[in-house]
């Protein structure tokens, strides 16, 4: 194939006559003709080109004959051409294709390459510990570049603009130059579906975080610094609690767990900002446990200190009160301040709230050695002791119990355990003045209590959060009790006496008030299970404890009754209506004596023998307790203020319980005590302590009978119980006539205790049963409260409302201690008590179906009793007897008037005098007592002097003042307290018409100029005003500025004068016009004082208009005039909008003030602000609603209406158009006038 | 003992006017009584009337303290505030400075409070901007200066001092002999 150029043709050839030319020396495929033409059409040139297969021979021979033959006119002109364009496309493609169709060429190409490559020592594309740049032997392109990488030079054809150019690229002198030039084949695109993306990544945390895979959220823990001890100590309680759950070893266990540094412990401690002397070793251990685990806390610490708070101006400092009541919140402990003391007695939550186990360890040392002895542990150091306590107690709690007497920690560490302890530790050496410290050790107690709480917090987080729940509940217990500790000498004698009087049957009283978690700790155990009856009753805690209780209590009483049963016989009945009779029952004491010491030689030999029963069901009783004690967490919760109240009145039987052993008269100071603290509410809470233990009793009874029965401890318990079913009425009267006589009260007492504890042990279906009773007398307990809330609330007011009452006069009298009082004081509380006890027992029984019908009756008899005396008594608590009413009541009526000697001035002061002394009748003013009335000039005198040194305090107040003012160089408006504050009135801005007749609407109308109208000699003598340079006063002018009533009123005036002056200074050479307008404007100022201008000193404005005076204070302005700034102004500006205003600001002096100035000013102007001022005054009162008469409901139709006829109207109005066009006229040729003019200049 | 000069006047105002701002129109001007202050042995007391009548009875050279010593004016014509002055000043303090618990201390010993000890600081605190400083309890324990302005408080290190101290309350302590 090929192409050849056929030129020199002439214009009329076709193809087809080429074809047939051509096709004698070879096969023509195409032909193709061109035609050049001119411009005009005509064609100068004609040339074709052929494709034709054809051999050389052939087209040798064709060109030889046809090239420069002379054809149809022209000369052919034979030539090879190029391939055609679209020829040569077509093969390119086809052969490309066909390159395709072989790739393995290309791969042999490059498996040469690469062999020739490694020929020259390249592997893999590098060559190791070359330089860079240097060249690949064999390959001229191939260059090593960095990192010993072979790569190619390159040579890049770059395209900038028009211009091609090729770069070229040398991989060694680039780092990161691997890339591939070729895109590899285009990836197919990716169906929607699957355009979801993944971040690779390894499996480091970012890129974790990348794919959007998270770690579980860790709390980030706190980080305090050590000097923050609240905060550290809080920190630590976290962690601890987080981490140290097995703490709760002993604490050589913990030292050896491996937290403890290298350094001393203690010394770490005390390093802290302050220092708990009670217990060490867990604190100290957990503080250096957190150090340890957070080295870096201090430092990340400080930059959290770093962080600054910043408040605002109205940030309100709290008082530290409040402060401290919001301190629970653990946040504010960062800003303790440094007196720790206050801030531990304002975070002391109630008492119930913290446990306090580590009391325990300091004030009551003895319990706790104690229970190691029993333990026959040896703990050495307090350490141990204490961790024991607190974090052991729980665990260790069950097995102690069971050795009943010693290891109840639920009462009281102390007050149980020492209880335990007389049952069950002969051996103890007497010191006798101990049980009178017994008072003071609970107050320490108490105060070691807030000392602790923070120990004490940390200690219950230590423990496992199983444990936690229980030891909470423990602790609860624990809140509320005092302590009471006894020495070992009371307990050995106590343990004597009953060793002495044994082979009584009583079983282990001890062991059961143990086993109850009693707040109070009362030495001998009939204390303890009152408290605990009450805690029942009152607490509702934990159920099951309550079915051990009851169960307790039911062979408690029995056991109580039985002895007294078997002293009396068949007395019972009888026993019960004496001791109602209470006072008369000397022969009862008698039996209860008898009663007592038998009943202790029952306890001495029961419990021992019943000990390891009682200790059966202490573990028992222990792990209900456990369990019960988070569901009854919340009940705790609620009763907590009664657990106080508890608590209170618990202290009171404790003395007595201590005293009985020893001192009787601690006794009596006890009941005393509590007689003499005044309240009602005191002996209702014994009441019905005494109600719940009779209560308790009388429920418990039957229960006990059955189980008893059933469990067939010993014999002698099974009679006592039975005996206490008969006989469980007659406890709460004993109690009650012990009350009344605090020996017998104290032998009834012992009794009890002594005989009350049997322990039986109960079935699972009898503790079911317990629970259910337990749960109903909680109910009726709670129930009894309220009612008593009630009564005693119906007892007060009904004393009250005597009061209210006229004859009830002696209610005024209130008879505290009268002589005869004090005498029978004793008997008449005791009395009171007694009755309040009946009346609660009678509640008690109403309530409680399970009370027997005996009980029911003979508590019935007493309540009655009771509230016959208590209506006397009553009275007697609020006021005098009735006789001293009926004297009284004249007096109280007469007793408001006043004396005449009181009256008038003297009489105030003998008034006062008297008030000195109070009511005191000896000092009791009378007329004599009145000073003359020369006295009165006197103090007229005195009163002037004392006036005039008041003004001078006045004026000197003011002063300061002003200086202030000056000193703040703020115009502060005094709000001084004895200038009234001038109401504000509503203006209203709608109701604004400009009026042409009032003057201070000048302020609307735009200035014409007058001034030309004025001669040049007056002009001539302004400008020489003018240019005279005004005075500047040497004073500091303070600007005033901010205050906008200042800016309209006074003040702006001043500023308005300070402009003037700038104004002045400048326009000094300026154009006659403004000049006189400025005259004109001092004129108006001068003619018209301005309303606001009311401290202006008229005789400095007589002189010279230009220089007034103003002063912030007003009125005063005249006095103060030399320490007011002075301004000398030229002129003063007429006020801009003077009907803004209010007309009431002035003070009718300055009006008149004003008035005189007018009448000098007057030939100038008729017209004067003040008059118009007064004019205004009525308008002014404008309110924003209307009211009835409102002149605006007047004048506002006016406004719509005509005033004249419309003709005259339309006449005056034509009047007035012609001579507004005229002037329009003549203005505008004057403004084009002066166009021309000054175009032409 | 007499009333204030006017420059003497200015000058305590001003000084007082540094911590209070306009709020001395409170101490001047009170609603509970009629209030001065006075000059006695150069020293500046605050006092009801009652008391400055009952002062009257007082010879000069007598005379130790009446009423609050709010400050003394030193030679060179300086008005000094003292501590005692706080009770008065604290409640109408614009500008309030809180100290955290560990700076108390030294605050209260007469250094200066550094940012470390910065608990709080009023907000647009300009730099010797006279301030009352606060324990993070809310306690008043004295004067200071404004070292810095509350946006430079937060930039500055920890050891750059924040609070200028002036006065505080160790020195009723410190100054026991002196203070009156």
């Amino acid at each position: 194939m090929r192409r050849l150029y056929i030129g020199g043709l002439s214009h009329t050839i076709t193809q087809k006559d080429l074809k047939d030319r051509f096709g004698k020396f070879g096969d023509v495929e195409d032909v193709e003709l061109r035609t050049r033409k001119d411009d005009e059409g005509v064609p100068y040139k004609t040339f074709g080109y052929i494709n034709i297969n054809i051999s050389d021979a052939d087209l040798k021979k064709c060109m030889t004959v046809l090239n420069k033959s002379k054809w149809k006119g022209g000369t052919l002109q034979i030539e090879t051409a190029k391939e055609s364009i679209l020829h040569r496309f077509a093969e390119e493609r086809q052969a490309t294709a066909e390159q395709r169709l072989q790739p393995p060429a290309a791969e042999d190409k490059r498996q040469k390459m690469l062999d020739s490559l490694s020929k020259a020592g390249v592997e893999n594309f590098t060559m190791k510990a070359v330089v860079p740049g240097t060249e690949i032997p064999g390959h001229e392109d191939w260059v090593v570049s960095k990192f010993g990488r072979v790569l190619p030079v390159m040579q890049l054809s770059c395209r900038k603009g028009s211009k091609a150019r090729t770069l070229k690229y040398d991989p060694s002198k680039y780092s990161h130059n691997i890339r591939r030039i070729n895109p590899p084949a285009v990836d197919e695109p990716t169906p929607v579906t699957q355009l979801t993306w993944e971040v690779p990544g390894g499996d480091d945390d970012i890129s974790k975080k990348r794919r959007g895979e998270f770690p579980p959220y860790q709390p980030p823990r706190p980080k305090k610094s050590r000097t923050d001890v609240v905060n550290s100590s809080n920190a630590v309680d976290r962690i601890r609690s987080e981490k140290t759950e097995s703490v709760n070893n002993t604490a050589a266990i913990r030292v050896t767990n491996g937290f403890n540094l290298p350094t001393n412990p203690r010394l770490a401690q005390r390093r802290g900002a302050y220092v708990y002397d009670s217990d060490d070793s867990g604190e100290e251990i957990r503080r250096l446990v957190v150090t340890q685990l957070t080295p870096h806390v201090t430092l990340s610490q400080q930059a959290d200190d770093d962080k600054l708070e910043v408040v605002g101006y109205d940030y309100l400092v709290k008082s530290r009160l409040s402060r401290q009541q919001d301190k629970g919140d653990k946040d504010e402990d960062e800003y303790d301040s440094a007196d720790t003391d206050e801030l531990f007695a304002s975070r002391k939550p109630p008492p119930q709230e913290k446990p306090t186990p580590l009391k325990a360890e300091d004030s009551s040392g003895n319990s706790t050695n104690r229970k190691k002895m029993t333990k026959k542990k040896s703990k050495a150091g307090e350490e141990e002791e204490e961790k024991y306590d607190s974090s052991d107690a729980e665990e260790h709690l069950p097995s102690r119990k069971p050795s009943s007497a010693q290891q109840r920690e639920d009462s009281g560490k102390q007050g149980s355990s020492q209880s335990k302890k007389v049952a069950v530790l002969p051996v103890v050496k007497p010191s006798s003045s101990e049980s009178d410290d017994d008072d003071d050790d609970e107050e320490d107690e108490e105060e070691s209590d807030s000392d602790d709480e923070e120990e004490e917090e940390q200690e219950e987080e230590e423990e496992d959060s199983t444990d936690s729940d229980s030891d909470l509940d423990y602790e609860a217990m624990f809140s509320n009790v005092t302590h009471l500790e006894i020495s070992f000498a009371d307990l050995k004698k106590l343990a004597e006496a009953y060793q002495e009087t044994s082979d009584s049957t009583t079983p282990n009283i001890t062991s059961d008030s143990a086993e109850r978690p009693a707040p109070k700790k009362g030495t001998t155990p009939e204390d303890i299970l009152a408290a605990l009856m009450e805690e029942d009753s009152s607490e509702d805690e934990r159920k099951k404890k309550k079915k051990k209780r009851k169960v307790v209590t039911a062979t408690q009483l029995p056991a109580f009754q039985g002895t007294k049963a078997l002293s009396r016989g068949s007395k019972t009945d009888e026993s019960q209506k004496r001791q109602k009779e209470e006072e008369e029952g000397g022969v009862v004491k008698k039996q209860k004596l008898d009663s007592e010491s038998s009943q202790l030689n029952h306890k001495a030999t029961e419990s021992e023998t019943s000990r390891t029963l009682s200790r059966q069901k202490h573990t028992e009783t222990e792990k209900m307790m456990s369990e019960s004690s988070e569901e009854d967490e919340e009940e705790e919760e609620e009763e907590e203020e009664k657990k106080e109240e508890l608590v209170k009145s618990t202290g009171a039987p404790k003395v007595l319980k201590t005293v009985r052993t020893k001192v009787p008269v601690n006794a009596e100071t006890g009941s005393s005590s509590s007689s003499d603290e005044e309240e009602e509410e005191e002996e209702k809470i014994k009441a019905n302590q005494s109600v719940l233990i009779s209560q308790t009793a009388a429920k418990a009874s039957p229960s006990s009978s059955s189980s008893s029965s059933e469990e067939d401890e010993d014999e002698q318990e099974t009679p006592s119980a039975k005996n206490a079913v008969k006989a469980a009425p007659p406890p709460a009267p004993q109690s009650e006539s012990s009350t009344s006589e605090e020996e017998e009260e104290e032998e009834d007492e012992e009794e009890k205790t002594t005989q009350a504890p049997p322990k039986v042990v109960l079935g699972a279906k009898e503790e079911k049963k317990l629970q259910k009773e337990a749960n109903k007398r909680r109910l009726a307990a709670v129930q009894q409260r309220q009612k008593e809330t009630e009564e005693h609330k119906k007892l007060i007011q009904g004393a009250l409302a005597n009061l209210d009452t006229p004859t009830a006069g002696a209610g005024k009298h209130i008879v505290f201690g009268s002589d005869d009082d004090d005498d029978e004081e004793d008997e008449q509380q005791t009395n009171s008590e007694v009755k309040t006890s009946k009346k609660k027992l009678l509640q008690d029984s109403q309530s409680e179906d399970e009370a027997t019908d005996d009980d029911a009756a003979a508590n019935k008899k007493g309540p009655t009793k009771e509230k016959v005396r208590l209506k006397p008594s009553g009275p007697q608590l609020f006021g005098g007897s009735e006789d001293e009413e009926d004297d009284n009541e004249e007096e109280d009526d007469s007793r408001f008037d006043i004396r005449p000697q009181f009256e008038g001035l003297a009489g105030q002061k003998l008034m006062e005098l008297q008030s000195r002394f109070r009511a005191d009748e000896r000092f009791r003013m009378d007329s004599r007592f009145l000073e003359e009335v020369e006295d009165k000039e006197e103090e007229s005198e005195r009163k002037t002097n004392v006036t005039e040194e008041e003004e001078a305090l006045e004026e000197e107040r003011k002063k300061n003042l002003s200086i202030l003012q000056s000193v703040l160089g703020s115009s502060q408006q005094t709000c001084s307290s004895k200038t009234p504050v001038k109401a504000k009135t509503f203006r209203d801005v709608s109701a604004l018409h400009y009026d042409p007749s009032r003057e201070e609407h000048a302020a609307f109308e735009t200035k014409t100029d007058e001034t030309k109208k004025e001669s040049k000699s007056a002009r001539k003598k302004k400008r020489e005003e003018a240019q005279k340079l005004p005075d500047v006063s040497k004073e500091i002018y303070y600007d005033v500025s901010g205050d906008l009533k200042a800016l309209f009123g006074q003040t702006k005036e001043d500023v308005a004068g300070g402009e003037e002056k700038s104004s002045w200074d400048q326009e000094e050479g300026e154009e006659e016009e403004e000049e006189e307008e400025m005259d004109e404007e001092e004129k108006d100022e001068e003619q018209i004082p301005m309303p606001s201008l009311l401290s202006a000193d008229t005789s400095a404005k007589g002189e010279d208009s230009s220089v007034f005076k103003f002063s912030f204070f007003g009125d005063e302005a005249e006095t103060e005039s030399t320490q007011t700034v002075e301004y000398k102004v030229e002129s003063i500006q007429a006020p801009k909008v003077l009907w803004q205003q209010d007309p009431r600001l002035q003070d009718s002096s300055s009006e008149e003030e004003e008035e005189d100035e007018e009448q000098k000013d007057q030939e100038e102007k008729t017209s004067t602000v003040a008059k118009t001022t007064e004019e205004e005054t009525p308008l002014k009162k404008e309110l924003f609603f209307f009211y009835h008469e409102d002149s605006r409901l007047t004048e506002g139709p006016k406004l719509f209406c005509r005033s004249t006829q419309l003709e005259d109207q339309r006449e005056q109005w034509e009047e007035r158009r012609t001579a507004l066009r005229q002037e329009y006229r003549k203005k505008h040729k004057d403004a084009r006038r002066k166009l021309k003019s000054s175009h032409r200049s | 003992m007499r009333p204030l000069t006017d420059e003497e006047t200015t000058t305590m105002f001003e000084k007082l006017s540094k911590y209070i701002g306009e709020n001395i129109k409170l101490l001047v001007d009170r609603p509970d009584g009629t209030f001065c202050f006075r000059l006695h042995d150069d020293r500046v007391y605050y006092m009801s009337e009652k008391i400055l009548k009952l002062a009257t009875n007082i010879s000069r050279d007598k005379l130790v303290s009446v009423g609050t010593c709010f400050g003394k004016f030193t030679k060179t014509t300086k008005f000094r505030l003292h501590i005692t002055a706080l009770d008065f000043l604290a409640p109408y303090a614009k500008f309030k400075v809180w100290v955290k618990p560990g700076a108390e201390q030294s605050f209260l010993y007469g250094n200066h409070v550094l940012k470390s000890g910065l608990g709080r600081i009023t907000e647009n605190t300009n730099q010797y901007q006279g301030v009352v400083v606060y324990s993070m309890a809310d306690v008043p324990l004295g004067f200071g200066v404004a070292a810095k302005s509350t946006q430079e408080c937060r930039r500055v290190d920890p050891m750059a001092i924040v609070v200028f101290h002036q006065t505080d309350v160790g020195e009723f302590i410190r100054n026991e002999d002196t203070l009156t």
